[in-house]
């Protein structure tokens, strides 16, 4: 049976690891890698790596960060996102180490590229990224670099009901960084009913992780400061999930062998 | 003491540095590459992959390595594909347009039924009694694929649910696919690994 996910978001601003909070301030939290190291010892299902400041400035993916990473040698699915606004730069993310890809940026540009990567990669490694608030009974759909709000577009619309892509990363941006605040009514009035959500935004705790899991269109819930707050956080959500259809948590040493010293 | 070698296909296509890790973080000798001579002088081909079917296989071609690894196959040289590489072991694909495989295992690659992608993590159970994965039974891997292998069940040696039943481990004499990346799975696919590979060197 296919298990749902927990995943680690560590979003990345000028190099380092931040705490974002609500896409307008941010707290520094380190090295990026640092992160990412204690959540693949932790066990979550999948990494996403989100570097924010790369399309603003016209830059291509974090190269450099992911072979940092791929150097780390994962045994975590990871996830990237940032920068990638041509086919070539997603492909060169992919044979950088990312396994899948997130595209926001290209969704209100150029959907068309979108659509090319798909078919270079295949559907399943392709995620859109939708950050969205709800405006009475509406779903708005921001741009973040213009920081306006508009309806999902019908271009877009299309490229999701034909699976170009194969998930929705539903980002409830305004909640982002806020404890126990994403907003379940964006994932239940989501307007496409039949697409896998991974949701994001003000997910801290298990309670809300599990009424989110048990919904029929999300197949995932990452966690981005949350997961900072303590050691091995990522188990203890996964300890307070079981008897959900989520893989168990794991605790293991890298030097296990020492216990037969 | 003698060293295990794996040689890493290396036909252009996707990321092998998780693979290569994950196999030397095992104890083992890796070597990556395209030529002959150096696949000639390790115990186990493994076949990764990452992205479509035709062009996977036409990078193959370009390579000259379709022969060679037919060939390496013929002669009982233990050959592992993972993922794409799982599939590239089939007679064809109807992947993106119908196209030969290496035809190593009968069989033909075809979309997933019930659903257009399998990703995520995902039990296997084994369907054959003391196999080399045996020790791998009921534990999650991780997918992400949207076709699958279709073949005589004689060829089966692992399945998994996700709306209908899917071939995840296939396995003809000392060649085996994997639907999973085991090289993504942490520890059940570093065990799964490293008893596959025991297993095969050991036949």
């Amino acid at each position: 049976m296919l298990k749902k996910r927990l995943i680690g978001m560590v979003t990345v601003k000028s190099g380092w690891a931040v705490q974002s909070i609500g896409y307008k301030r941010y707290l520094p939290l380190g090295k990026p890698e640092c992160l990412i190291e204690n959540l693949d010892r932790w066990g979550v299902d999948e990494i996403l790596v989100q570097v924010i400041d790369r399309a603003v400035h016209g830059g291509a993916p974090d190269f450099a960060l992911l072979e940092k990473i791929a150097r780390q040698g994962l045994e975590t699915p990871l996830i990237y996102s940032g920068g990638i606004c041509t086919i070539e730069s997603g492909v060169l993310a992919i044979q950088a180490g990312a396994d899948r890809l997130v595209v926001d940026g290209l969704l209100h540009d150029d959907p068309s590229i979108v659509c090319g990567l798909s078919e270079r990669l295949g559907a399943q490694a392709i995620i859109a990224a939708l950050p969205v608030s709800r405006y009475f009974d509406r779903v708005e759909w921001l741009d973040y670099r213009t920081r306006r709000s508009s309806p999902i577009s019908a271009e877009v619309i299309s490229l999701i009901e034909t699976g170009v892509v194969s998930e929705i990363l539903l980002i409830d941006w305004r909640h982002e960084g806020y404890p126990h605040a994403f907003d379940q009514g964006l994932a239940s009035n989501f307007p496409l009913k039949n697409v896998p959500l991974i949701v994001f935004g003000g997910i801290s705790d298990s309670i809300q992780i599990a009424e989110l899991l048990q919904m029929k269109n999300v197949f995932a819930a990452a966690v981005g400061n949350f997961l900072n707050y303590r050691e091995h956080a990522a188990q203890k959500l996964k300890e307070a999930l079981l008897g959900m259809a989520v893989r168990n948590p794991s605790y293991e040493s890298k030097y296990s062998s020492f216990s037969n010293v | 003491m003698k060293y295990i070698t794996l040689g890493v296909v290396d036909y252009g296509i996707g990321n092998h540095a998780s693979v290569v890790h994950s196999l030397r973080e095992l104890g083992y000798r890796v070597r990556v590459s395209a030529e002959a001579e150096v696949l000639d002088a390790t115990d186990i081909l493994i076949l990764p992959g990452v992205g479509a079917f035709p062009s996977a296989m036409q990078a193959l071609h370009e390579r000259e390595l379709v022969g060679y690894i037919q060939q390496k196959a013929r002669d009982q040289r233990p050959i592992i594909g993972i993922c794409l590489g799982m599939h590239l072991l089939a007679g064809a694909s109807h992947e993106i347009q119908y196209t030969a495989g290496l035809d190593i295992i009968p069989g033909e690659v075809v979309p997933l039924s019930g659903a257009k992608w399998h990703i995520g993590w995902n039990t296997l159970e084994c369907v054959v009694a003391d196999s080399l994965i045996q020790a791998s039974d009921s534990q999650s891997f991780y997918f992400n694929h949207s076709f699958c292998y279709q073949g005589p069940v004689e060829y089966h040696l692992g399945i998994s649910r996700h709306f209908q039943s899917l071939v995840s481990v296939i396995k003809r004499g000392s060649v085996v696919g994997m639907q999973f990346h085991p090289e993504k799975s942490q520890r059940a696919g570093r065990d799964l690994l490293k008893n596959l590979i025991s297993g095969l060197t050991n036949a």
